[in-house]
């Protein structure tokens, strides 16, 4: 049953690849074919946001079972929202180089970001500096819990209210969503295929990280 | 010329796609073993 979902899952992202070149037009104001990177770059922004805040929500459940399980899950979703943000901000790169004529450009975007990259970097610095079990899942459940203030005000209201560069975001300032219906297709379909692949990841490396607890330490 | 310069691009996607699939799957199946002998 597993087998038979993670290969509806290759289908659903390969039709998402091939879709995003040949189904979803070119948006308007874009030089060449770069408005495509949208359908992989917004996903990836996505499912590193999801991370975050899945994060968030295993450390409450840790801080109330104290079920190392828990503790696990929120690290595991840290590490992938970390993966997944820092592939968006380099696609972002190989987009703004393309639009801006550089790769880095300080925008708000770019920024917040970056900010959002550095704050759950530390939050790893952290667990590796605590040896003692209960001590390290305390500490990083209750930092990873800050982040639920954190991560929406970079993600969702820093590019709101600041000027920038940058595209609107999906759904503008106004609560409006411009985007050509076919391209909202590609979008969406890459959206649910990318949280897909999180948990998918986040379930692998859950697994990996108790097999690994419960090896004896050489 | 854009067509297929498109058509690679779609290919190496796809490429990149599949192998982190087919990893993905194999590392599955190597846990479950592991969990087994565990």
């Amino acid at each position: 049953m597993k087998n038979l979902l993670a290969w509806l899952l290759w289908l659903w992202i390969s039709a998402v690849i091939v879709g995003a070149f040949y189904y979803a037009p070119l948006a308007m104001g874009f030089l060449g074919e770069s408005s495509r990177i949208l359908f992989f770059h917004v996903p990836m922004a996505w499912a590193s946001f999801l991370g975050f805040i899945a994060a968030a929500v295993w450390s409450i459940r840790y801080l109330r079972s104290r079920n190392p399980a828990h503790d696990r899950a929120a690290a595991a979703a840290i590490e992938l929202g970390l993966l997944f943000g820092v592939l968006a901000t380099v696609t972002g790169a190989v987009w703004a180089r393309i639009m801006w004529g550089a790769y880095w450009n300080w925008d708000p975007r770019q920024t917040s970001i970056l900010i959002s990259l550095l704050f759950y970097g530390a939050y790893l610095a952290l667990r590796g500096a605590i040896d003692d079990q209960d001590t390290r899942g305390r500490l990083s459940a209750a930092y990873a819990i800050l982040g639920i203030v954190v991560t929406p005000f970079l993600f969702w209201i820093v590019p709101r209210i600041t000027y920038s560069l940058h595209p609107e975001p999906v759904i503008n300032a106004e609560g409006k969503i411009e985007m050509e219906s076919r391209m909202q297709h590609v979008l969406y379909a890459s959206g649910l295929g990318f949280a897909a692949l999180f948990f998918w990841m986040h379930d692998l490396a859950c697994r990996v990280a108790a097999l690994r607890e419960r090896k004896p330490a050489p | 010329m854009v067509t297929g310069g498109i058509g690679w691009v779609v290919a190496v996607n796809l490429i990149i796609w599949t192998g982190l699939f087919l990893y993905m799957l194999r590392l599955g199946k190597r846990l479950r073993e592991m969990e087994k002998e565990k």
